[in-house]
């Protein structure tokens, strides 16, 4: 068994040690808002809030998360940043097919939390682990501009 | 001027029957019997041997991945040609199932097989002829409880005058302990022990200590760092700068036996696997001595530059998800390329941001400006794995040499203030295994 402390709840998960975090998010508590994307943490597509950090939950053991909080697409609109982030992707319509989206929007509200307005080279910085393969970035980078700003 | 010419004759012959008698006459055997009265039996001694075999590293080598454990068929490819490790299961045939007491208590102490051949040392018995015969015969009863696997290994290639084996007896005159380990009276208990962990079993220095152009250890300069087969085991002498003397008791057991420690990056390649199939098995106590042994191994200095960097002011103006700003006013192919592929679980702060073996700050893989580990890892990635433990770091293999190039010398400069020149064509043969 492994307990872990997921968007604030914490539960005991009947699962091995070695199990990355993303499938037990996934087939295991059922959060599904999180995605596979390549399994090696190149694609940013599975990046969840491990204390507040992105992290990569593809390449991640549930040993390794340890007693930490874990944050998910599913809790991000608990608190100002992440509202300010879901806003700013809806009023510019960010999303096309949106399967990269909550990595790319878990990404975005760990930036803010670090850098409140960050530079275009901050941004080019923290969301290059993020690949959205329909090419929305600028849009990406604007709606990030816009977040900042509120 | 007969008698000179007779006289000079009878020396020559003289000398040849006594070079042939060296090269040539058949190796003894030693009566092991003793040391075999001393031993527990039966799973007593099994159970001892497998915490040995574990501490001798036989795994390492002796299986290829871990379908088949101590099946051998592992190849080394050395600058005189290509040898495989042996199948160290009790197969009859192919194995060691018809192996006395004493004809493996030779072939551990000298180096020789079964039918007498002389071994080619990449098997460390210069190292494991300090072991115990007692500790020798107790891997023996381990490796004879594992199941048989019949599996032959290919037989090696090496060039002419390489696969003359008896050469090796001369070699081994020079460089294989004729004594087993003697505790020093004058070091402490703990001391003594790890000396017998890390010279006898763990043949650190194999890896550890450089070589001389016989290829032997060069004693004068015991740990003091070099490449074996593309990987750079590093000075872990107790010089201050260039070696451990600098690290608390606590990393270094943390290193040991997690293949990490804080402050000082992580184990890849060799090391990691060093980490995962033997050190992480020893008990605490074990792991303790093994560090106050080290502790003692005289410090031997390194160039100024391969010294790790206590803390770079690069890394202090960034943040885990952002380089410092100076950084973002240059054009830089590395900076690309690592805010691409690595930032996003190494960050740029050196504390790592999926794992705590992604952190990098005060990594010698990343302070070291000839760049042979990073390249390594960079084109192999680098994995670690024990019972509760899996971390890995993929390939990157598939990026252009250009770009390896410009990332390596990002990441030497931006976490080990380093100003390095690694060049696409130093990449290209990394790639080639040169």
């Amino acid at each position: 068994m492994v307990d872990l402390n997921i968007n604030g709840e914490i539960r005991s998960y009947d699962v091995p040690d070695d199990m990355p975090l993303l499938w037990v998010l996934r087939d295991v508590a059922g959060l599904v808002g999180t995605k596979f994307g390549c399994g090696i943490a190149q694609c940013g597509a599975c990046t969840v809030h491990v204390d507040g950090r992105p992290a990569r939950s593809c390449v991640m053991s549930v040993s390794a998360v340890g007693n930490r909080q874990i944050r998910t697409i599913e809790a991000i609109g608990r608190d100002p940043v992440g509202q300010g982030v879901q806003k700013a992707w809806v009023d510019l319509d960010v999303v096309q097919c949106g399967y990269c989206q909550s990595g790319q929007i878990m990404s975005a509200v760990a930036l803010l939390n670090v850098k409140r307005e960050p530079s275009d080279a901050d941004i080019d910085a923290a969301m290059a682990g993020n690949v959205c393969r329909c090419g929305t970035y600028p849009r990406i980078r604007a709606a990030i501009k816009t977040a900042s700003k509120v | 001027m007969r008698r000179l010419g007779l006289t000079i004759l009878a020396i020559v012959v003289v000398l040849a029957a006594a070079a042939a008698a060296f090269f040539f006459w058949p190796h003894g055997l030693t009566d092991v019997a003793e040391a075999r009265s001393r031993l527990p039996t039966g799973a007593d001694s099994v159970k001892r041997g497998e915490y040995l075999a574990k501490a001798a590293d036989c795994a390492a080598c002796h299986s290829v991945g871990s379908s088949r454990p101590y099946a051998g068929g592992l190849p080394f490819h050395l600058p005189f040609g290509t040898i495989y490790a042996t199948n160290i299961t009790p197969d009859r045939d192919t194995g060691i199932g018809q192996w006395s007491d004493a004809e493996f208590v030779r072939a551990m102490h000298h180096g020789v097989g079964r039918d007498g051949r002389d071994l080619y040392p990449a098997f460390p018995y210069a190292s494991y002829a300090l072991m115990s015969t007692e500790d020798a015969l107790a891997i023996k009863d381990y490796l004879f409880s594992l199941t048989p696997v019949h599996a032959e290994a290919p037989p090696h290639q090496l060039k002419l005058p390489y696969d003359q084996s008896y050469l090796l007896r001369a070699w081994k005159l020079l460089f294989v302990p004729r004594q087993q380990f003697n505790p020093d009276p004058g070091q402490s208990t703990a001391q003594n022990r790890g000396a017998y962990l890390v010279e006898a079993l763990g043949h650190c220095g194999e890896c550890h200590t450089p070589r001389n152009k016989l290829y032997g250890l060069d004693s004068g300069q015991k740990f003091a760092g070099a490449v074996t087969a593309g990987w750079k085991a590093y000075n872990i002498t107790s010089d201050a700068t260039a070696g451990i003397g600098a690290w608390s008791d606590q990393a270094l057991a943390d290193y040991l036996s997690k293949g990490f420690a804080q402050g000082h990056g992580a184990a890849s390649g060799s090391m990691a696997e060093a980490v995962e199939y033997s050190l992480s098995h020893l008990t605490p106590e074990d792991i303790k001595a093994m560090v106050a042994y080290l502790r003692t191994v005289p410090g031997h200095p390194a160039p100024h530059e391969l010294a790790v960097a206590p803390s770079p002011r690069s890394l202090n103006d960034s943040t885990h998800l952002t380089p410092a700003p100076a950084e973002n006013d240059q054009e830089s192919l590395g900076l690309e390329v690592f805010q691409g592929a690595c930032a996003s679980c190494h960050g740029f702060d050196g504390t790592g941001v999926n794992d705590p073996r992604a952190a990098l700050a005060g990594s010698q893989t990343v302070n070291d400006p000839t760049g042979v580990n990073l390249l390594q890892v960079l084109l192999q990635g680098s994995r670690f794995r024990t019972d509760h433990v899996e971390a890995a770091m993929p390939s990157f293999h598939a990026y252009r040499d250009v770009e390896l190039a410009a990332v390596a010398n990002y990441v030497l400069a931006h976490f080990g203030a380093k100003s390095a020149q690694i060049s696409p064509d130093q990449v290209a043969r990394a790639r080639r295994g040169q």
